[in-house]
């Protein structure tokens, strides 16, 4: 179950500051969206506002046909934050189980949970004993353990290396591949987000504005070969152009 | 040659020597913690006799001392008992009280406004002070001596806590609100839980100082408990008598301290990640 994602006009001023100008955007249920932009275009502020956790100064943001505060109220959303937002002192499954409780949306069973997120074994232990890679695999099970709708992800790998980076992205593909979901991915990191996403958009810098929606065509979930592909070095090479173009430009 | 060819068994145990030795020097370890302190309390407390040439009444034997903690049990025993009692309703008194207002701080910053200097008004008046006025109020029993250690230990509870109550993090928080967690919720299932070492430190200064707080109240007002004692002894030239009531309120409040560290230790989860979640 997944639902589409409308916004209309969306403008975020902060003060005199615009951190997002008039922005119209439509997601179609179950697509992979990525955010990309240099810092401060207001990627996480679009994300926060579609999560409900910020308001628009201007404009809508509907969540299939409903405003993001109904959808919210309905547990339909799940947020997978940068850093972990696992509670210290639970073990594992029972962080999982608490999304389930706090929901009353018994979603997924937690165990089958950890265990499809690579954690077998681990569902004792508590946050400290775990790794940063296991760390942010719990806090993936634990934001989607109600099964939302919608899957907000604010560089959910941003504190991990680069080897754990990667395989923990085409982990969450081929894991979104059994259970589709709306998704928005806000990242710094371009070939992630063409790896991962049906459509990468690309903000200019502040006030953010959308420079180009990129679909990537290739049917999802793609595997590391696709790095070599031509399509994805093209448009990946496009998306390089557009950014350090804007950067330039803004030099 | 025979006897190279043995072979020692797979998993070689540690032969019974070794074992009684490490036993040896762990009792060894954990008798001379507890005998060095003894030894350089008493060394010292020995020269300052030879040396500073006061009265036996001024500073007496060790052995005085402990004589009036085993010969005169009862009449020790009686006020050591009352001033647990008001050491330990204030005590209980100063953690509503302090949380309680932390609660309310946090949850309504216009009371954090509006009531905030009070607490802190309150909390800097010397307590002969307060001791003076409350004793006309309320008059020299149980309460006022309760109310004293209340207000002296409210405001470290109150302080921590509510730094505990702010220190969630706010990635946790949004998980919470994308969740739809009630407010209550979270102040029960996150906000607290988050603040428990902050109030459990504060009990490291409340929970002895309570006790040193309920004998100074009585040493001022009371006609009962150790600070009565006290007063009462210094009058009719009893040194030995303060000393071992002094003594007896140092290991009390000391036997606090320790009992907050070990109930602290099991509650505590930032301390149990520390030591490795055990």
């Amino acid at each position: 179950m997944s639902a589409d994602i409308q916004l209309r006009n969306v403008s975020r001023r902060f003060g005199a500051t615009v951190a997002l100008d008039s922005v119209d955007l439509d997601i179609a249920a179950g697509q992979f969206i990525a955010l990309v932009g240099p810092s401060g275009c207001g990627k996480t502020t679009l994300l926060r506002m579609v999560a409900d956790l910020d308001q628009p100064t201007g404009g809508s943001v509907l969540i299939g046909g409903l405003p993001p505060a109904t959808v919210r109220r309905q547990r339909k959303l799940g947020l997978v934050s940068q850093r972990p937002a696992v509670l210290p002192w639970k073990r594992a499954i029972e962080d999982v189980e608490f999304t389930q409780k706090v929901t009353g949306r018994a979603g997924l069973p937690a165990r089958g949970l950890l265990r499809d997120f690579g954690l077998a074994g681990h569902e004792e232990k508590m946050p400290h004993h775990l790794s940063g890679g296991m760390l942010q695999r719990v806090n993936f099970a634990s934001a989607i353990a109600h099964d939302p709708e919608v899957l907000l992800m604010d560089e959910p790998f941003s504190a991990l290396d680069e080897m754990k980076r990667e395989e923990l992205g085409l982990w969450l593909g081929t894991e979104l591949a059994t259970r589709p979901k709306t998704v928005l991915f806000v990242t710094h990191h371009v070939d992630e987000a063409v790896l991962l996403a049906d459509r990468v958009i690309v903000f200019s810098p502040a006030p953010g504005r959308i420079l180009a929606d990129i679909h990537v065509p290739s049917p999802r979930p793609r595997t590391a070969a696709f790095r070599t592909d031509p399509q994805f070095v093209e448009i990946t090479n496009r998306i390089r152009g557009l950014l350090f173009g804007q950067w330039r430009a803004a030099a | 040659m025979n006897t190279t060819t043995v072979t020692p068994p797979a998993v070689a145990p540690v032969p019974p020597a070794a074992a009684a030795r490490t036993l040896l020097l762990r009792v060894l370890k954990i008798a001379s913690r507890i005998a060095f302190p003894v030894v350089s309390i008493l060394g010292l407390w020995y020269l300052a006799i030879a040396f500073s040439g006061l009265p036996e009444f001024v500073i007496p034997r060790p052995t005085q001392v402990l004589a009036v903690l085993t010969q005169e049990t009862s009449f020790v025993t009686q006020h050591l008992m009352v001033t647990l009692r008001a050491a330990a309703i204030g005590f209980v008194l100063a953690n509503l009280v302090g949380i309680g207002l932390a609660v309310l701080f946090t949850s309504l910053p216009m009371f954090n406004r509006l009531l905030m200097p009070a607490a802190i008004t309150i909390r800097n008046v010397p307590y002969v002070a307060l001791a003076s006025v409350l004793v006309l109020a309320v008059g020299d029993g149980l309460w006022t001596k309760v109310m004293i250690v209340t207000i002296a230990g409210f405001f470290p509870v109150l302080v921590n806590t509510m730094r505990g109550l702010a220190a969630v993090d706010t990635v946790v928080l949004d998980r919470m609100r994308i969740l739809d967690v009630s407010p209550w919720k979270v102040f029960l299932k996150v906000r607290l839980p988050y603040s428990v070492p902050y109030i459990l430190a504060a009990q490291e200064i409340t929970g002895s100082g309570s006790i040193i707080v309920a004998v100074a109240a009585e040493w001022m007002i009371s006609s009962e408990g150790l600070g009565y004692v006290i007063n009462r002894a210094m009058a009719q030239y009893r040194g030995d008598q303060v000393y071992a009531v002094a003594l007896l309120a140092a290991v009390l409040s000391y036997a606090i301290y320790m009992l907050v560290q070990v109930i602290g230790a099991r509650i505590n989860w930032s301390e149990r990640s520390r030591n490795g979640g055990k």
